[in-house]
């Protein structure tokens, strides 16, 4: 067998250690020990909207949906429809740093099941025709002669879905405005201009450019002879000397120094608002750590500062509506406070969210809110841990995005170690008024 | 699994799951008195995280939170279910904090919740899919509290009284059946006593009977909600058809499976979105309550692929009634309804629930594997048959769209 270097880490919340095999030509594999009768086979790729420009936009999620139109050993719609007639869950997903593709199904009589899973995965991953009556024709937007609809327009029905979704809207507005030049300001999924003309050989291009040894992990969860699945895994991923391809490296955009703000309209009755500030790079654990406090503390839960103040307490209501959220990407971050309120009081919403933002910048966070949130995050450690896709899903995050699994390692007794001095130096370093993008989406006024 | 009755004939059951690291426990309790308003039970549901007699609706949030306790509670048409999750060792302060939000809840926050929730509903309504769902639901269960949604929240609420709302809440606790699940690494006696400490004098009335009438559909509806500046079409069609205490009940969840619900090798989803283009999400659902279940069909397209679409359902349901289905196709859609319910009970909250789910509904904790056989059972002619017996008029169809393409649905 080939050489591999193996390590293995510490995986809190298991009964295992997750092993991590590195094989010569850079595809790496992790395997890891879950009690019960489901596995979990996938396959995460370096690539995102990270990689794209204002010509592809779009095209890794676009590669994601026809990665699924077939292979030369087996025609669209047999990988569908063998696994799931075997009670498999199989789907992908793009994000900025990621593309990963999944099954999730029961082992089966003497694991033929996975057996077969892991063969199908591996021809999808390495032997994709992308055929063009698949793709379906290039067109022009809006010309309704188009008969022959394929792929192109189911993705061209996601991006209208996700067009009048209100929080989708303000936050795609937000991202974009929150950088100047880092590929992250573009959205996944593109536009419809774009899905509509791409051509079928600049999405090959793509594919045999970014899904490379070096740029692949394969992750399987389960129940399972670990020997085994490793032989298993390694002589089906037969790259057959695929050229690896390095990952350029992007200069980080500065936040914004002046707040920035963006109204939109739409036809609803309800105020929408996102605020979001630039957070830290995927690797800086602290400042992570710090950050996904700082989200719990201000609005995670009926205790949180948000929901107390302005929802809980308030005499006369305004917000329907407050929380925060916070994204890990490789690159840096992204902390969010989001709100729905009464149309008609916009002003005094963003003024209250902006006197919460100044309590946290003035160090006024309690032990006990400190506390909590060590504590919540602890826990969200162990709820990642119960299911074999959620455990796929977090390492999977680690190798991608974290480059590595050594984090998980040690995310416990760093949360362990972590002060309120750093959680109060990572708001003023990140989370400053100034340095923030808000849109806002309103009623628009009916002119009759 | 094992189940035991507690001396206030509470039924408990148990699963015990090595290694793991949270414990979840389930407490239902039946709805059998139809709610007069739309949003009482909604309304009680919400304060029973609002305050005890011992603790304030901010101290309740804040031990929780402070303990990482997972405590809330779901209104569904035929319960409200109690949810508890945490780690093993905070087990015994979850219980005791759910007996007193339980047994103690004040509704204090009475009118508070009242603003908040119809704040909160607003805001759902503002995205279309809510919207065309809202309309959907009102209307298929027309004059019924099953049909109570957001909307019909919105048009009773303000008459409702906080007294009304006492009222159903002392009814819940004293004249309705109760089931607890509890799913984890434990042992049983130590649980058990920790449920007698603390739920004791909980009454359960097991012979309670539901007042919940069986609904009744009785003719085609068409319901249609303009939103001028959609980008989709939102479309639903929907049947009542019959529950899970059906023998059918099987044989209609593997024909769901097969024409819409089996992922990305559906019969819908080859056809409307695969070989058509037509949306991205395209699928069918097979609903069950306690009086009444709803079989559906739903796709979000571009406004004016609204009538390909609806040829493309009838299409699609025309075909399962009039072409036997082959072995194959209908082994396979038995073999990813049976796989994929693993999926589905993989986490201690998931199988509390399940179990919990079955209990209550009088079908026994164990119901899951009687489920499984009778999967198995279901024929080809079956198929052909509930889809002849069940999908046919009265139906409703719900079309959210910008005005100038409703005109003509």
């Amino acid at each position: 067998m080939e050489n591999i270097i193996k390590r293995e880490i510490k995986y809190p919340y298991l009964t295992r250690p997750v092993e991590i095999y590195e094989r010569q030509n850079g595809h790496k594999v992790v395997l890891a020990h879950k009690e019960g009768g489901l596995v979990n086979i996938s396959s995460w790729v370096k690539t995102g909207s990270i990689n794209e420009n204002d010509k592809n936009n779009g095209i890794s999620h676009f590669l994601e949906h026809l990665m699924f139109k077939g292979t030369h050993k087996h025609k669209a719609g047999y990988f569908d429809r063998t696994l799931e007639s075997k009670g498999a869950i199989v789907n992908a997903a793009t994000w900025k740093d990621y593309t990963f593709y999944y099954v999730t199904l029961p082992q089966g009589p003497d694991g033929a099941y996975f057996k077969e899973a892991i063969e199908l995965h591996a021809d999808m991953m390495l032997d994709p025709v992308i055929p063009e009556d698949e793709i379906g024709p290039a067109f022009t937007l809006g010309d309704d002669s188009v008969s022959q609809k394929r792929e192109r327009h189911v993705v061209i029905e996601e991006i209208r879905m996700r067009q009048d979704q209100p929080w989708t809207k303000i936050y795609n507005s937000t991202n974009y405005n929150m950088y100047t030049k880092h590929p992250y300001k573009r959205d996944v999924i593109g536009f419809p201009e774009t899905i509509a003309s791409i051509s079928r050989e600049t999405i090959l291009d793509y594919y045999r450019t970014h899904y490379t040894p070096n740029n692949i992990t394969t992750i399987v969860v389960g129940d399972f002879n670990h020997e085994e699945v490793l032989k298993k895994v390694c002589d089906e991923f037969d790259f057959k000397g695929r050229e690896n391809y390095q990952n350029p490296q992007f200069e980080l955009d500065k936040p914004v120094h002046e707040a920035k703000y963006i109204e939109l309209k739409g036809k609803i009755n309800t105020g929408f608002a996102i605020t979001g500030w630039l957070g830290p790079v995927a690797r800086d654990v602290k400042d992570n750590i710090g950050l996904e406090m700082l989200a719990v503390i201000l609005g995670e839960g009926q205790s949180s500062r948000l929901y107390q103040n302005l929802i809980e307490k308030a005499k006369d209501p305004i917000f329907n509506v407050v929380a925060t959220d916070f994204y890990n990407f490789r690159d840096g971050g992204n902390f969010f406070v989001q709100a729905n309120f009464k149309a008609d009081k916009k002003e005094e919403a963003l003024s209250l969210i902006k006197s919460e933002m100044d309590k946290i910048l003035n160090n006024d966070i309690t032990q006990q809110e400190f506390l909590k949130a060590k504590k919540k995050l602890k826990v969200r450690f162990a709820e990642g841990a119960e299911t074999v896709s959620d455990i796929a899903e977090n390492i999977g995050y680690y190798m991608t995005v974290c480059n590595d699994l050594d984090l998980a390692e040690n995310y416990l007794q760093d949360l362990e170690n972590f002060t309120l001095e750093e959680l109060n130096s990572a708001a003023n370093k990140y989370l400053k008024l100034e340095n923030s993008v808000t849109t806002v989406l309103l009623p628009e006024i009916d002119k009759e | 699994m094992n189940k035991i009755i507690l001396d206030n004939n509470i039924p408990v059951v148990f699963k015990i799951n090595k290694n793991t690291p949270r414990y979840a426990m389930c407490f239902y309790f039946k709805i059998e008195e139809p709610e007069k308003k739309a949003g009482l039970y909604s309304i009680l549901n919400r304060l029973f995280l609002q305050g005890t007699k011992k603790r304030s609706a901010q101290a309740l949030a804040q031990e929780l939170d402070e303990n990482a306790i997972d405590c809330y509670s779901e209104m569904k048409q035929d319960f409200i279910r109690f949810k508890l999750q945490c780690l093993n060792e905070d087990f015994e302060k979850g219980v005791e904090i759910l007996s007193d939000i339980i047994k103690n809840s004040t509704l204090e926050e009475f009118d508070k919740e009242v603003i908040k929730l119809k704040g909160e509903i607003q805001a759902e309504m503002d995205e279309p899919k809510s919207r065309a769902l809202d309309g959907f639901y009102k209307n298929i269960y027309k004059n019924h509290p099953y049909g109570h949604t957001y909307t019909k929240i919105l048009e009773d609420i303000d008459s409702i009284t906080k007294d009304e709302v006492e009222k159903v809440y002392d009814n819940l606790l004293n004249n309705s059946a109760k089931v607890i699940s509890v799913v984890g690494d434990f042992s049983e006696s130590e649980v058990e006593n920790l449920l007698k400490k603390y739920f004791s004098d909980v009454k359960n009335t097991t012979d309670a009977v539901s007042k919940i009438p069986v609904p009744e559909l009785k003719e085609n509806d068409l319901v249609k909600i303009a939103k001028d500046d959609a980008s989709q079409a939102q479309i639903i069609q929907g049947w009542q058809v019959p529950t899970i205490y059906h023998k059918d009940y099987a044989a209609i969840m593997v024909m769901n499976t097969m024409l819409g619900s089996s992922g990305l090798s559906s019969r819908l989803f080859l056809e409307l979105r695969d070989k058509k283009g037509l949306a991205y999400v395209v699928r069918s659902s097979y609903e069950t309550y306690d009086k009444a279940a709803i079989f559906s069909v739903y796709i979000a397209t571009e406004p004016k692929n609204i009538k390909t679409s609806l040829e493309g359902f009838k299409i699609e349901l025309d075909k399962i009634k009039t072409v036997p289905v082959t072995e194959e196709e209908l082994q396979s859609a038995k073999n990813n309804l049976i796989g994929k319910r693993q999926f589905f009970t993989e986490t201690n909250l998931q199988q509390a629930s399940l179990i919990s789910f079955y209990e209550d509904k009088g079908l026994g904790a164990d119901f899951e594997e009687k489920l499984i056989q009778m999967i198995n059972k279901v024929t080809t002619d079956d198929i052909t048959r509930v889809a002849n017996e069940y999908i046919k008029d009265p139906f409703v169809l719900t079309v959210l769209a910008p005005q100038q393409y409703l005109n003509d649905v």
